[in-house]
């Protein structure tokens, strides 16, 4: 049978914000903003978004006078990840099924 | 980028992507900490040997502890105008390894001042050398290896060089140990 995919992961944006938090010890609003090709105010939601689920820590503070919003994945982040591409094996390799 | 629903193949394909898009390349700012703490002892062990030499007062020897004083204040501000944007965990180890070393060398700096009389310039440059190597090891960069692995071998030079002119043999070791592959670490990653 097939696994099901975390419905909070499995969105474009959500997911491409997970994987880079997932290689990095954190990374600021900006990075994830250029390495995701997104618009601020969609990324901002989709942040919140994995905020609200506990899957990532979100800390704002200052550089200077500028803000700063730093991002960094939590340990129940990286539990649903490795979940989801556990369930992503189970679609794509056929000897995982067992329907 | 906007939020669309993925299937599996795509998702696979945007998670392979993204981490390989998080792998670091060279930065200009890598070569930062070089440049700072190479030409700040650089400059204090010329005072140091200038007033030595001119005045024989060991007090002079206290020019040292100016070294932490400007060092980190001049990282703390270029730590901040190069800010990257991401943190990775290679950075952390670097860091951790560095601030090792320096709390080391800044102990062994004060014994070596107010307590025991032992050779401190090749200490220094033996734990520092060891630091340039180790990075250099950590970040695949061989500029940094070379300088590091030259620094530990040239580090028995402050040995055998006595008196004064131990300052200038410390001096140089410091430009070929940090600031030449702080440089060349700066200009490629400007590139």
């Amino acid at each position: 049978m097939f696994e099901p995919l975390d419905p909070l992961l499995h969105s474009e944006l959500r997911l491409a914000v997970i994987s880079i938090l997932i290689s990095v010890e954190e990374a600021d609003f900006v990075y994830l903003r250029e390495k995701t090709g997104a618009t601020a105010g969609n990324l901002s939601v989709q942040i919140n978004k994995l905020n609200e689920a506990g899957y990532i820590k979100v800390e704002r503070g200052f550089i200077g006078k500028r803000t700063r919003t730093v991002c960094k994945i939590s340990s129940k982040g990286i539990d649903a990840f490795e979940k989801y591409v556990e369930a992503l094996k189970s679609y794509l390799d056929p000897r995982d099924r067992t329907d | 980028m906007e939020e669309r629903q993925l299937n599996e193949k795509d998702s696979l394909e945007l998670i392979a992507r993204m981490i390989q898009n998080t792998r670091q390349k060279m930065e200009k700012s890598h070569g930062v900490p070089f440049l700072v703490w190479g030409y700040t002892t650089i400059v204090i062990s010329l005072l140091v040997w200038y007033f030595l030499s001119a005045t024989g007062d060991y007090r002079v020897n206290y020019l040292w502890f100016l070294i932490p004083l400007i060092g980190a204040p001049l990282m703390f501000f270029f730590i901040q105008k190069h800010e990257k944007g991401v943190r990775t965990y290679i950075d952390r180890v670097i860091g951790y390894i560095w601030l090792v070393l320096g709390i080391a060398a800044l102990v062994i700096s004060v014994a070596a001042m107010f307590f025991w009389n032992f050779p401190i310039l090749f200490v220094v440059i033996l734990l520092m050398g060891s630091g340039t190597a180790i990075t250099g090891l950590i970040v695949h960069f061989r500029p940094i290896i070379v300088a590091g692995f030259g620094g530990i071998l040239l580090s028995l030079a402050c040995l055998l060089v006595h008196g004064t002119n131990s300052i200038l043999i410390f001096a140089g070791l410091f430009l070929l140990m940090m600031v030449v592959p702080g440089h060349i670490l700066y200009a490629k990653g400007r590139r």
